[in-house]
């Protein structure tokens, strides 16, 4: 060996044991100990009732499902709460709650880059707890002045993982008063007519989001089926009620002609919002919303009835939560639980009714007459009566991503081989538990 | 604006690469004291010249690359989401099972769906299809305007600058604008054919509709690219060659296909290779105008994505790259030794 690489050669020794040292980055914690099932637990922080303030400079970073406008509400409150706090900074980040969903579940691999809070759906708890990404909430905060049904969207197992902000969450018919007349449709039928009567000269009877799964769910219920088998983790897909589910919507489009050629969220919102849509299936989040747009034409019911079935279409509910990432602890966990705590308090959350229109979490708020007077929030509640809490384990996930195809198949493609649809439905739902 | 957040931001950005320049000197100064003043290597200096370059390759590809490779063999994903270490998991549990699974991710990527239904061949054939057709259009394309270009003209200069413009605009800035105009009911593209009495398609929900619209963008967009190589190659071109030419009673095509062609591949093959790797392995086309994530829209990349972050299947994802690298490799090899890429011009 020629003398000068003798004398490289210690170096490049060295240089490879540095190297292997420096392999395998850590995913939060240490190497050997997989993280637990359901998230980790930093309990370091004292609840804030019981510790002093924090005096050092606390940034946190907020990322919200919460786009425009109803993001402006956040920011007022972030605001609000600075300005109680000095040394206290929220960058409030607004992400599509699908985005936010997979942007969470990345910082398990890269913990510094997860925000201080966040304020996303309730089916997040799944995926956020089997990545680790959240930390469980129970005596860190006082849950004791929250409705339970809101509260039990972000409990597994008895541990909770979230905090409620709002109550609903779900899909309602909002309907122009100034088109449709005073009363809703009561049921498909009357639906598909009153929505008839008013498709032409470039106005639709009804718009939705063709797009996603979730505007498919409420109607399961109304043809008398439910996207998991008895044991509530086993996908049940691909079912004759499923088929008829379909058929329904793809009559709504294909056959009645009632709906646009295509529509996702932002187009069936402002179809309606400009008054070119007499009926509109959309969110409690919408509320405030159209509120502001339609006044007192604005009209708020739960889903018609199914005619050829008589039940009822029974839509997720849930509602907006705060999560907390599980790498939070210290003095900012004690400012981020006392955020919550402040922003979830009565006053604030019935500020919040009056600005989003949407049901309230906490109990005094809910019984205040800011929610007990207000027609479009009488409705509003009368579609939470009659939906169904949203399965929040991991396998929704695949089985919202399995529908995503279906739906979009038969509503966007026109597919009306509904047996096929409904087959690969539940083999991409049992590929995608498979591969969990 | 807030000023003061633009400041913090920009003073971390400072600092950044603050602490970039003192690496980058620390780094020169300890090869320059092995390299020049103890072996005293001939090849200091270029060693000097390159290694800033060659930390940040390893850092940022190499070093990637080998890890992601290490992850390739496990069986991570959103249910075992555990640091499997070095090598492959070998050592390493994750919710009581071994994290090493050998070749399972790289047989799993042939048999078993790598979308939610669709396979690997499917969307293999989805990627060649859409890289063929892409390819013959930018070279087809961009060699006809080229041509038309490479001669006295009127306001070049304008219409070069206009054949360039969806090149210099942002791609995802277009690629915005044409999903929204590519809407069915109330995007431009369906409002102008309606004007001259076609309906329009359903862009982003028929598969069919939904791939032309992939190529007629991604046309659109890499046209100018290949114009501009190619244009530069026919500039220099010898003019006396076809005057020769001309005097010894070749036609135009005759010219075209003895001399300019000829002429041409030292810059029409590496063209055609770049070409083909970049529309090959282009992701921001096919994931923004296949919003609606239709299967048999999706190529090797996007469903490679969407393996890693949207069903979360790590390993597996980490496997599927490396046979999507391991396909691009083997068709340069091949690619170059037929079309003899490496030959001069004059040979």
């Amino acid at each position: 060996m020629s003398h000068k690489l003798q004398r490289l050669l210690p170096i490049f020794v060295v240089g490879a044991l540095v190297l292997a040292a420096c392999g395998g980055g850590e995913i939060g914690g240490d190497e050997s100990e997989a993280p637990e099932s359901q998230g980790t637990d930093s309990s370091e922080a004292a609840a804030p009732s019981e510790a002093a303030f924090p005096e050092g400079d606390i940034e946190i970073e907020l990322w919200t499902k919460e786009g425009d406008p109803q993001i402006e509400y956040v920011e007022a409150l972030a605001d609000a709460y600075t300005a109680e706090h000095a040394n206290v900074t929220i960058n409030v980040v607004n992400k599509d709650v699908e985005v936010l969903r997979e942007d969470l579940v990345n910082t398990a691999l890269a913990p510094e880059s997860a925000p201080e809070l966040v304020w996303t759906v309730a089916d997040h708890v799944g995926p956020f707890t089997s990545a680790g990404v959240i930390q469980e909430l129970d005596g860190k905060v006082d849950t004791a002045g929250y409705e339970e049904g809101a509260l039990a969207a972000v409990q597994v197992d008895g541990t909770t993982w979230g905090i409620p902000i709002s109550n609903g969450n779900q899909l309602m018919l909002y309907y122009n008063k100034s088109i449709v007349g005073e009363e809703p449709p009561a049921d498909t039928d009357e639906l598909i007519a009153t929505a008839t009567e008013n498709t032409g000269d470039g106005s639709f009877g009804l718009v939705f989001n063709e797009t996603e799964s979730f505007w498919l769910t409420p109607w399961l219920a109304g043809f008398g089926t439910s996207v998991f088998e008895d044991d509530g983790t086993t996908p049940n897909l691909d079912t004759p009620e499923m088929q008829a589910a379909l058929e329904f919507l793809y009559d709504l489009k294909y056959t009645e002609e009632v709906m646009p050629g295509e529509a996702d969220y932002t187009i069936a919102s402002d179809l309606f919002t400009s008054g070119d849509a007499a009926m509109i299936v959309n969110g409690d989040w919408e509320l405030g919303n159209y509120a502001d747009q339609l006044g007192d034409d604005l009209g708020v019911a739960p889903l018609p009835t199914v005619t050829s079935t008589g039940l009822d279409p029974a839509p997720y509910t849930a509602g907006s939560f705060y999560m907390v990432p599980s790498a939070i602890e210290g003095d900012t966990l004690t400012v981020v639980l006392d955020f919550i705590s402040w922003s979830t308090s009565t006053e604030n959350q019935i500020q919040m009714v009056e600005e989003l229109r949407r049901l309230p979490a906490n109990l005094e708020a809910l019984e205040d007459p800011i929610v007990t007077d207000d027609p479009l929030l009488a409705g509003a509640a009368e579609a939470v009566q009659r939906g169904t809490p949203q399965p929040t384990n991991v396998e929704m996930r695949c089985v919202f991503d399995a529908m995503n195809t279906g739906i979009r198949d038969v509503l966007g493609a026109g597919n009306s081989d509904f047996a096929s649809v409904t087959a690969d439905m539940q083999a991409a739902a049992e590929n995608c538990v498979a591969t969990l | 604006m807030d000023v003061d957040r633009s400041v913090a931001a920009l003073s971390e950005v400072l600092f950044t690469l603050a602490i970039f320049a003192v690496g980058i000197a620390i780094l020169e100064g300890v090869l320059y004291v092995i390299l020049v003043r103890w072996l005293k290597a001939r090849l200091a200096l270029p060693i000097l010249l390159i290694a800033p370059a060659l930390v940040g390759l390893t850092a940022l590809i190499i070093y990637p690359l080998v890890w992601e490779l290490n992850v390739s063999f496990t069986n991570m994903s959103l249910n075992r989401l555990c640091d499997p270490g070095f090598p492959a998991g070998l050592l390493a549990e994750c919710r009581g099972e071994p994290m090493f699974i050998g070749l399972d991710n790289y047989i799993n990527v042939f048999t078993r769906p790598v979308l939610q239904v669709a396979g690997f061949f499917q969307v293999f054939w989805q990627t060649i299809l859409w890289t063929v057709i892409n390819v013959a259009f930018h070279v087809g394309l961009g060699l006809g305007l080229a041509l038309l270009l490479n001669r006295h003209l009127r306001l070049k200069g304008v219409y070069r600058a206009l054949i360039v413009l969806p090149w210099a605009i942002p791609q995802i800035v277009s690629l915005a604008v044409w999903r929204t105009e590519l809407n069915a009911e109330f995007g431009m593209v369906n409002q102008l054919l309606s004007l001259i009495g076609i309906s329009g398609p359903s862009w982003m929900t028929d598969p069919f509709w939904n791939f032309f619209a992939m190529i007629m963008v991604n046309v659109w967009l890499g046209v100018p690219f290949m114009m501009v190589l190619l244009l530069g190659g026919l500039q220099s071109i010898p003019a006396d060659l076809y005057e020769a030419a001309e005097i010894d009673g070749a036609s135009s095509r005759q010219s075209f296909r003895h001399i300019t062609l000829p002429l041409l591949r030292p810059v029409l093959v590496p063209s055609v290779i770049l070409g083909t790797v970049w529309t090959f392995n282009n992701f921001n086309v096919p994931f923004v105008i296949n919003q609606l994530e239709l299967e048999t829209s999706d190529t090797l990349v996007t469903g490679l994505f969407r393996a890693a972050f949207q069903y979360n299947r790590y390993g597996f994802a980490g496997a599927y790259a490396f046979v999507v690298f391991a396909v691009l490799l083997v068709f340069v090899i091949v690619y170059v030794r037929r079309s003899g890429a490496l030959r001069g011009a004059y040979e």
